[in-house]
């Protein structure tokens, strides 16, 4: 039988430490939906989607009603598009009719994103790949709730140079073609270095090719709950502490997993894995830099940063992985700046950097997220940039992802407010020095070696 | 069995759990447990229910319980049972 402190305990975190479910994100495989005529293509998209997730946002809400806990977000990944659209697309145009035809499912199902606007390039394009690239501002600009993740590298494959070269221009375009309202197509537009197949996060979440059919994948998220656990033991040395958040991550993983059967259950598609990923929110108490400020870090940035961010991603993973059956997606601390209210604190100061943020990218969950820069940052240098993360993922055998938004009209000190989850951010400094003659060379990086690692 | 708790936060005062008792006889609700702690004039409040033989909707009830609650100053919560035994029982 439940105790009175237990229940108490839960719904203090839930109504006063912001502990929500933060994503159900139904995968869908639209292998099945494949066909050479563009027509007929869409027809079984649309039909696919609206079919199989038809149920999906009521369901969500009513286990949010009967456990009590926020569910914030019901979602749907797809397979990436440039493997679906591979036959019927001729043209970038194709592409985007099919990114029209998400955003109408989407709509009619009434999720507010739907990822898997994707192509997976680590080792090199098709034309159907470039197509999609290519297409990714248009797509973007002309849908609200389609979002795009385009993978660049990974371990086992190494780094094409030639699409992170394209992606610094596909980025700029984006900006562009959304920059009337502050660039916010490029808030939907990720590239990664050894993506997950199953991540329900958004903008980087698309259905693998190795998925079942259908899959219910949950993400929890609760950097509150952490937070204020960590408070109770302020002073105490790091065998308390990271006790503290590894029991914490339990306790917060349980709810998922149990909102994970349970969405499963009632929507008869099979489980695949919760998120254990801490996701912050701009909302106050919602925070990743607070959770390393209260562990003494004076502000996120400062010396220390990196290790503390370490220990949290680490003991998130050790906490979470006893309380689910199966744990997947990117599982970790993620480091968005403009949706943390403390770290968008700690760049408006300058103890926060780019290159700081870089380095803390080795040890958290993803990688240099939701980072706005001036709007006249060059293709080369954002790919530059990129290509700064995809070696660090690549050698480091870990998830590493950019979404960086150069927005239009903006200068480094501007602030910039996406609202909502999205929150707002001081425009980040970027180095003056270029590298147009390191990308401009093209190619690929090869694979690194996996054995004499110092 | 279809296992509930109910949770009810607020200024202690005569008749709170006699109003929420009575909806709970109206509708059908058996009490398997209730506990309670007072803090200064506060109370704190957890019942655990059955609402096998409740002929009423999930959704009614909470709504039902949150008039309840808003009738005599408290805040009251309706959850599963469940949340509470995956995040502290192994």
């Amino acid at each position: 039988m439940v105790e009175l402190n237990e229940v108490f305990e839960t719904n203090t975190m839930i109504c006063g430490e912001n502990l929500d479910v933060r994503t159900i994100t139904m995968g869908i495989s639209l292998l099945d939906c494949c066909d050479s005529d563009l027509d007929v293509l869409c027809g079984n998209i649309y039909g696919k989607i609206t079919e199989s997730a038809k149920d999906l946002v009521r369901v969500g809400d009513e286990i949010g009603l009967d456990f009590g806990i926020p569910v914030i977000n019901k979602r749907v990944s797809v397979t990436p598009i440039s493997i679906v659209g591979s036959s019927a697309c001729r043209t970038s145009g194709d592409f985007v009719r099919i990114a029209e035809t998400m955003e109408k499912a989407a709509c009619e199902i009434g999720v507010n994103f739907i990822g898997g606007f994707s192509a997976l390039v680590q080792k090199g394009m098709t034309a159907a790949d470039q197509m999609l690239i290519r297409s990714i501002p248009e797509a973007l600009s002309v849908t609200e709730r389609v979002c795009s993740s385009v993978s660049l590298a990974s371990t086992k494959t190494g780094i094409d140079m030639d699409a992170v070269k394209l992606m610094g221009s596909v980025i700029k375009e984006t900006a562009e073609a959304t920059g009337h309202r502050d660039s916010i197509g490029c808030a939907k537009l990720v590239v990664f270095c050894n993506p997950a197949d199953d991540n329900p996060f958004m903008a980087g979440a698309f259905h693998g090719v190795t998925e079942t059919d259908l899959v219910i994948n949950v993400g929890v998220s609760g950097p509150g709950v952490v937070k204020t656990a960590i408070s109770k033991v302020r002073g105490e040395n790091f065998e308390v502490l990271c006790e503290t958040i590894k029991k914490t991550a339990f306790k917060v993983t349980r709810v998922g997993q149990l909102v994970a059967k349970e969405a499963s259950r009632r929507l008869n598609v099979p489980f695949g894995i919760v998120d254990l990923s801490l996701a912050p929110t701009p909302a106050v108490g919602d925070s990743i830099g607070d959770i390393i400020q209260e562990m003494g870090i004076e502000y996120v940035g400062a010396p220390g940063t990196t290790a503390a961010l370490a220990i949290l991603n680490d003991q998130v993973k050790k906490g979470g992985v006893m309380a689910s059956s199966y744990v997947g997606g990117l599982s970790g601390a993620f480091i968005p700046v403009s949706e943390d209210r403390s770290m968008a604190y700690a760049a408006e100061i300058g103890a926060l950097t780019l290159e700081k943020l870089e380095a803390m990218t080795c040890v958290c969950s993803v990688g240099l997220d939701m980072v706005p820069v001036p709007g006249d940052t060059s293709a080369e240098t954002i790919s530059g940039i990129i290509a700064d993360e995809m070696a660090i993922g690549m050698i480091n055998q870990k998830t590493t992802a950019v979404r960086i938004i150069p927005v239009c009209g903006k200068r480094a000190g501007d602030t910039i407010e996406f609202g909502g989850l999205l929150g707002s951010s001081p425009i980040m400094p970027v180095s003056r020095y270029g590298c147009k003659a390191f990308i401009d060379r093209g190619g690929r990086i090869p694979a690194p070696i996996h054995s004499f690692k110092n | 069995m279809n296992r509930v708790v109910v949770t009810l936060v607020g200024k202690d005062h005569i008749g709170i759990i006699a109003t929420v008792c009575n909806y709970f006889a109206e509708n059908s609700i058996n009490i398997l447990d209730i506990k309670q702690t007072t803090v200064q004039e506060y109370i704190n409040m957890m019942m655990i229910v059955d609402l096998e033989k409740c002929t009423k909707q999930f959704s009614e009830i909470v709504c039902g319980l949150e008039d309840v609650g808003k009738k005599v100053g408290c805040i009251i919560r309706v959850q599963h049972e469940e949340i509470f035994d995956m995040m502290h029982r192994i």
